[in-house]
């Protein structure tokens, strides 16, 4: 059986295998690994892209303050881009599960339709949640748009719940009980960390100070773009997001207030993308 | 005749997909062999998630067929005819000249079928119409195309499709790979021996029995018609959980099983059963049932954490968060909501003149009915929306009736679907979408094309639905006009002038009220006559369609079709001529005074008729009228010189089309 870790390496290497950059999470907070500017960002354009990367997930509404046996304010995701989407991007992806032990003669392994849309990065795509006994474990998604631009080549992404999976490889029934490495527990890992982190998202995340650093970040944002510098841009405006996650989870956002919130960052988004696109064409030129 | 086989492989379509090409692809198979040139008998098509299948025998060849086509002119320039000539497969020198143009002649040639089958495949699959598709590196479909079977007999037909070539090898159940595909006869059984019922219906009759091995297994949600298409090889397998969480309120664990997993509860003596039942697409039964097993154990921790949360902080706190929750941009918060639909409730009440008690309790509901929408079981379960809100509010001690009109306030789901039994959900069901639509064009967010997003045409079929098959007279301009008005008091803004938003509104839920009436078997012509009257309800209406299609035919219908006819086309060619009202001591004539007189009586007759909605009786008044009309026209000069007498003449007949309209616009008849 293998522990947490070394089903990471199992996922690295298929996929160093299969030709992908192995890259490391991003050093700003994100939702989810499609925020990763090495997703959303690549995504863009008609150059080819492959890459593969465990991403800490980090939505602060979700923390449990460690209680809950899969509920974390981080999560850990495995996330695929195979840009353009190759005609047997299934099949790979099953040759993975069987990678970290997963046997498809074994499993009920099924595609069940889901679709995914993210208002604040103006992306979509059409797709599945992958079960495996009625467990869903991969969500798998041919991009539709991103930042608001019609994505051509399409490519196709898979993110991997990490803990749902490892959970169900090791057999047990709380994530704070897999083996983390040898001798080490998820909980001896994080426990504490998400007592802690609950405790800040939802008790004492200074919220006046959360609302000031989005607009603060907002007008960055907008400064590097008339700068020309979309990837600066475009930092500032994960964090114009982790701002907003964490006003969430305080209850900060008025409701009426909400949709204006996610305009401004699908806004700063689509601008981010087009910069990006024009500086990638200028490179090509 | 050969056997064409086409198989479409595809990666997983959604279950939406799959119904969607099963009610197409029978006729767009006929009509695609048909407009290649080949006429089939005996088609069968079989749908499922990875593979849309078709067969049918067609004709070894299509007739030569003489063809002349005209081109471009004689004059034209040399690339210009080059074009065309090369579009019909000739030389320059080939085509024919005159007239002015070239021509390209043939005498046409017999095809064989295989070089026109690739033709009606393209048909096919750019002829299916999905309600959402995708793009992929190769093409757009509902989901990828990544292999084509396509065979005449035992021969495969060479094309390409999607950049996939065809060939005679399709792909059989995941883990069992590819497999040979001998002809359109052995297709199933082909599959078959790689684990793949290719037809819907044989799976759902597997499916089925497997269930009912299973035990009484219930699926209040409707989940079967969707798991047919979920599945390649469906195994039913059972699984347990812990008698516990039978504690919780029956529909908690059923919507734990049902929404999201598909699975089947099972029910022993009436009463829920700790076990289920679920389809299995493969895999090893012990570990696939295990795994189900544990993640409904999951499920229903969820619930149980969700129903203690819940329960912990009661409804009252739930209520005091509706101020800070949005109900739709622009439309201010849920306890806005809540206040409007109280207020809707109340005059609904008083408009079908419930009994206080009941009033009483829906308008309480009202207030509670949105509460549950903060809840944290409403937040894991949507679909358990009104029922968390009604435990809860039993919880808090709210009387029955209370709790019974917040339970089933939400539906009907969609169109078509289960009505509140409860008569106070049906009153609060009404006031809650005839709000959200009222307020939703307040706002300019009525739906556009197919765009819907805030479910209006499902919440105006259910307004529609509940209101026929209670009886209720609604008052629909009023509520709506209500709504409005308090969006308004509320302090928020509009977007559209609420005189054009309103009657759009009343508009737009009407539209609802036609499909009902076509299954009915009134006509398109009826319906516009019915709606040309200017009735407000959804109940009017249907009394009024009925009426004139039990009328159809009738040479007393034609009448009034005729005479009213000669009302309008006069009063309109003359409308600034038309005095402001009728003076009787102008009246010169018998036949005005006998007008006039079967006017007074006919508005009093239709006005009571239609109060009662017996619009036979109604369309009898308007009958009446005829004869007085034509002996007007005929004895009374109405465009006389003296534009005062002229004007009393016209101001006549416009009063009496005013009348006659009221029990439809019959004009939109046919003559």
């Amino acid at each position: 059986m293998s522990t947490f870790q070394q089903m990471i390496a199992q996922l690295q290497a298929f996929w160093e295998a299969e030709g992908c950059a192995i890259m490391q999470p991003y050093h700003t907070e994100v939702g989810a690994g499609t925020s990763n500017p090495a997703t959303l960002l690549r995504v863009l354009g008609p150059k080819p892209w492959r890459t593969a990367y465990v991403e800490p997930s980090i939505r602060p509404d979700d923390g449990r303050y460690g209680e809950n046996p899969y509920r974390f304010q981080q999560h850990y995701q495995y996330q695929v881009i195979l840009k353009p989407a190759p005609d047997d991007s299934q099949d790979v992806y099953l040759r993975s599960l069987a990678a970290i032990g997963i046997d498809p003669l074994e499993h009920d392994i099924r595609f069940v339709e889901d679709n995914w849309e993210s208002p604040s990065l103006g992306a979509w795509g059409l797709g599945w949640e992958v079960w495996m006994d009625g467990m869903e474990i991969t969500q798998f998604t041919y991009f539709q748009q991103a930042g608001g631009i019609e994505l051509e080549p399409v490519s196709v992404e898979m993110t991997y719940g990490l803990d749902r999976i490892g959970m169900h490889l090791q057999k047990v029934r709380r994530a704070q009980d897999m083996e983390w490495a040898p001798g080490v527990s998820w909980a001896d890992v994080y426990l504490e960390n998400e007592r802690q982190f609950s405790a800040y998202n939802y008790e004492l995340a200074d919220t006046e100070m959360l609302a000031r650093h989005f607009d603060d970040h907002e007008a960055e944002a907008g400064r590097c773009l008339e700068a020309n510098l979309p990837l600066p841009a475009y930092d500032q405006v994960l964090k114009c997001s982790h701002a907003f996650n964490l006003l969430d989870s305080r209850r900060a956002i008025a409701v009426t207030d909400r949709q204006a919130y996610i305009l401004r960052m699908r806004r700063l988004t689509q601008a981010v993308a087009r910069a990006y696109l024009a500086t990638q064409e200028g490179e090509d030129a | 005749m050969p056997d064409l086989l086409i198989e479409i492989g595809c990666e997983e379509l959604p279950a939406a997909a799959c119904r969607e090409a099963e009610r197409q692809l029978p006729e767009l198979l006929t009509r695609s062999l048909s407009e290649a040139g080949l006429e089939s008998r005996d088609s069968r098509t079989h749908v499922g998630p990875r593979r849309l299948a078709a067969i049918a025998s067609v004709p070894p060849q299509r007739d030569a067929v003489a063809t002349q086509q005209r081109g471009p002119r004689a004059d034209a320039p040399e690339a210009a005819r080059a074009g065309f000539a090369r579009k019909h497969g000739l030389a320059v020198d080939e085509l024919e000249q005159r007239e002015g143009f070239v021509w390209a002649v043939s005498d046409g040639r017999a095809a064989p079928a295989v070089e026109l089958v690739p033709d009606a495949v393209h048909r096919i699959v750019a002829g299916l119409q999905f309600a959402k598709t995708m793009r992929w590196p190769g093409g757009r479909f509902s989901r990828p195309i990544r292999w084509l079977v396509v065979k005449l007999d035992d021969e495969v037909v060479e094309m390409e499709l999607a950049g996939v070539a065809s060939g005679g090898e399709s792909r059989g159940h995941r883990s069992l790979g590819a497999v040979r595909v001998g002809s359109a006869a052995s297709y199933l059984e082909d599959l078959r021996g790689v684990h793949v019922l290719a037809d819907a219906a044989e799976r759902r009759e597997l499916i089925v029995e497997g269930l009912n091995t299973a035990g009484e297994w219930i699926d209040p949600m409707g989940k079967l018609d969707e798991v047919v298409h979920l599945v390649e090889w469906p195994v039913v397998l059972e699984g347990r959980f812990d008698e516990r969480y039978l504690e919780l309120p029956e529909r908690v664990p059923i919507t734990a099983m049902q929404s999201h997993q598909r699975y089947f509860p099972v029910v022993r003596e009436g009463r829920l059963d700790a076990r289920f039942a679920f389809v299995a697409n493969g895999g090893d039964a012990a570990v696939v049932a295990a795994g189900n097993e544990e993640v409904l154990v999951g499920r229903l921790e969820d619930a149980v954490f969700a129903h203690d949360k819940d329960q912990a902080r009661g409804i009252a706190a739930m209520l005091a968060e509706l101020p800070r929750v949005s109900f739709l941009e622009g439309a201010g918060s849920l306890a806005d909501k809540a206040e409007r639909v109280r207020e809707l409730a109340r005059q609904l009440c008083d408009r079908v003149e419930v009994e206080p008690p009941l009033r009483e309790a829906v308008a309480r509901a009202a207030e509670l009915c949105k509460a549950d929408l903060v809840s944290s079981l409403v937040a894991e379960f949507s679909d358990l929306q009104g029922y968390a809100g009604s435990l809860y509010a039993r919880d808090a001690g709210e009387p029955p009736e209370v709790c019974d009109a917040i339970a089933d306030h939400h539906l009907p789901i969609e169109a078509g679907g289960a009505l509140p039994a409860d008569e106070g959900a049906a009153l609060l069901s009404v006031s809650d979408k005839a709000d959200t639509v009222a307020v939703a064009f307040a706002l300019g967010a009525q739906p556009t094309g197919s765009r819907d997003p805030y479910g209006l045409r499902r919440a105006a079929a259910g307004i529609v639905a509940i209101a026929l098959e209670r009886g209720y007279e609604l008052g629909l301009v009023d509520l709506m006009a209500e709504s409005v008005h308090m969006l308004v008091s509320q302090g928020h803004e509009l977007r559209r002038k609420p005189l054009e938003a309103v009657p759009d509104a009343v508009d737009f839920v009407l539209d609802r009220v036609e499909p009902l009436m076509a299954e009915e078997g009134v006509t398109v012509d009826e319906m516009r006559a019915a709606r040309g009257s200017g009735v407000t309800g959804p109940l009017p209406l249907a009394a009024l369609c009925r009426a004139l299609r039990d009328a159809r035919g009738a040479d007393w219908l034609a009448a009034i079709r005729d005479a009213y006819g000669r009302c309008i086309r006069i009063t309109a060619r003359a409308a600034e001529q038309t005095a402001s009202e009728v003076r009787t001591s102008m009246f010169e004539m018998d036949e005005e005074r006998a007008l006039c007189a079967a006017l007074t009586a006919a508005d009093i007759e239709i006005a009571d008729a239609a109060a009662r909605r017996d619009y036979a009786s109604a369309l009898d008044a308007a009958a009446l009228m005829v004869e007085p009309i034509n002996a007007y026209f005929e004895q009374v000069m109405v465009m006389a010189e003296d534009p005062a007498l002229r004007g009393n003449r016209l101001k006549l007949l416009a009063d009496v089309v005013s009348t006659l309209r009221l029990v439809g616009d019959f004009e939109q008849l046919p003559g």
